[in-house]
């Protein structure tokens, strides 16, 4: 993970052209290694869904029904 | 003059239907506080002082002719500045759209305006409603009323102090990661995060595609209730808006809490929390329970990954939204809103597409768990005393500072990932003399029920009628 701050900035440079603004967002990039942590520890918890579209309706098979 | 101001936004409403006030003098009340605080708070944008009056002319000639009135008629309001109306400014907070005018006009605000409400400013707000503190560098930090130095909450800061400061009877804030009950609470206020999907987004500007949300800041539950019924509902011009009829939310507030069920999370909400949060929290309970509520500890399912899936989806959305500018003008941006976005480049799209594939999954897990057992949670908003502007200045303070940041918004962002409404009211002042809020949150479209508690413990405290200090 030692050349991930400089992996990362070579990745946004090369996909989207972007450079870092500034110092923060070289740490908050370096920071993902957090975000892929917390990624790994939820593999295999939960299966991937069929429908995607489906926020909408558990939205609706959990709601307020008589208050 | 100024004690008009003081009026709640329904007996404002209430007092210009029955002639006891004229919306000009409604008006001016609300402009001599913004005259005697505004220059400490930095609330506001810009101002149209000379539209309002023609407006409130229009409102008074109105009652005078006998006219049908509206829920809101003859109320004078700003709203953070990122609500487009044809043809006026709309900045977003941002010198990127410094003289940007929309052609369109945002559906929550024509409907306040077809029951009588008008415009008479734009509020200051983070830009492009991205940080949960209100630094902006453009047009300058916003303040809390209550203490100066210290956060406003964001990214609806202008909304939070101008509503504390009785600069206005309301304003419309946003609500991406917290950014309506972040301000409602460090400004001692009511602020109420909608069911996504409730209100329309049509005209407002975007942040996040799938976690945004549209809604009140204002004195009361009452007033976030008769807003709500303005603005709630399914509108054409925004298909992702649901079509869930809108209940009488002001009906429902009838101050029995019998038979409530309230939840307390032992975990996560409570880590980090400071004493004097936790003791008004405790105190709140009581009072609700006084009323009727029971309470109950517990600990919420899930909460890793709706963390770890909610911190990744809006950053990705904003990075895509703002690419072409962070491309070309980096620099136009305050860093603590560049360097927030620039991750969101290199967070791989299966990460992207898995976080949103679960979002109904753990919905309907979490919902089954907890709405089972309980019919509202009950949290701080913010678990810490309110901090500093300096504390939380991620431009210019030492590495690091982005953690006190980020933690302000801590206990609001699940509840946009889960999509679940979540008001915050008042229940007490810090040791530094900043609000205390208490967020309420509650199934989908459980509006009603978290108002009315939200109202319930309002009829038994004074916290939400306290004038702040910037007024004197």
């Amino acid at each position: 993970m030692d050349d991930f701050p400089q992996a990362t900035e070579a990745a946004i440079a090369r996909w989207f052209g972007v450079a870092p603004p500034n110092d923060p967002g070289r740490r908050m990039a370096a920071d993902l290694v957090h975000t892929i942590a917390a990624f790994e520890k939820l593999r295999g918890t939960m299966v991937f869904e069929d429908e995607p579209s489906s926020f909408e309706s558990a939205l609706q098979a959990t709601k307020e029904t008589a208050p | 003059m100024t004690a008009l101001a003081n009026l709640s936004l329904t007996d404002a409403a209430e007092a210009v239907r029955t002639g006891q006030a004229t919306s000009r003098e409604l008006l001016d009340a609300c402009w001599a506080n913004l005259e005697k605080a505004n220059p400490t708070l930095n609330a506001t944008i810009w101002l149209d002082r000379e539209g309002a009056e023609a407006a409130a002319k229009a409102a008074d000639q109105a009652v005078a002719d006998k006219k049908p009135l509206g829920k809101l008629h003859g109320v004078p309001m700003a709203h953070k500045d990122m609500y487009y109306q044809a043809g006026k400014l709309s900045t977003a907070g941002s010198a990127l759209r410094r003289d940007w005018r929309p052609t369109i006009t945002c559906t929550a605000v024509s409907r306040m305006a077809n029951e009588g409400a008008y415009v008479f400013g734009g509020l200051n707000m983070a830009e492009f409603a991205q940080n949960p503190t209100g630094h902006n560098k453009t047009y300058g930090d916003c303040h809390n009323p209550w203490n100066p130095p210290r956060i406003t909450g964001g990214s609806s800061s202008g909304s939070g102090a101008a509503v504390a400061a009785r600069m206005t009877y309301a304003a419309l804030g946003s609500d991406t990661g917290g950014s309506i009950r972040l301000p409602a609470a460090a400004c001692g206020v009511t602020g109420i995060k909608p069911t996504q999907t409730r209100v329309s987004r049509y005209g407002a500007m975007p942040l996040s595609f799938t976690h945004d949300n549209v809604g009140p800041l204002a004195r009361t539950a009452r007033d976030c209730a008769r807003i709500m019924s303005v603005i709630a509902g399914h509108d054409p011009m925004d298909p992702t808006s649901a079509h869930e009829p809108v209940p009488d939310y002001e009906a429902a507030l009838t101050g029995d809490l019998r038979g409530l069920r309230i939840g307390v999370p032992t975990t996560f909400f409570l880590d980090n929390a400071d004493a004097p949060v936790l003791a008004a929290m405790d105190e709140a309970l009581a009072v609700l329970a006084a009323r009727g509520a029971t309470v109950t500890r517990m600990t919420l399912p899930l909460m890793d990954a709706v963390a770890a899936y909610g911190g990744i989806v809006s950053r990705v959305e904003a990075a895509t939204i703002h690419a072409q500018w962070m491309r070309d003008d980096p620099q136009a941006y305050g860093q603590h809103i560049s360097s927030r976005m620039y991750p969101g480049y290199a967070i791989p799209a299966p990460y992207y597409v898995e976080s949103l594939s679960r979002r109904g999954p753990i919905l309907r897990a979490f919902a089954a768990e907890v709405f089972s057992r309980v019919d509202v949670l009950v949290t701080p908003t913010i678990p810490t005393c309110i901090p500093t502007l300096a504390e939380t200045d991620i431009d210019h303070g030492p590495p690091g500072t982005e953690y006190k940041f980020l933690a302000v918004s801590i206990n609001t962002r699940p509840f946009n990932y889960l999509g679940l409404p979540a008001v915050s009211v008042n229940c007490g002042l810090d040791p530094n003399g900043c609000p205390i809020g208490l967020q309420i949150a509650g199934r989908p479209f459980a509006e009603a029920r978290i108002l009315a508690a939200a109202d319930a413990y309002q009829r038994d405290t004074d916290w939400h009628i306290r004038r702040p200090p910037v007024l004197g």
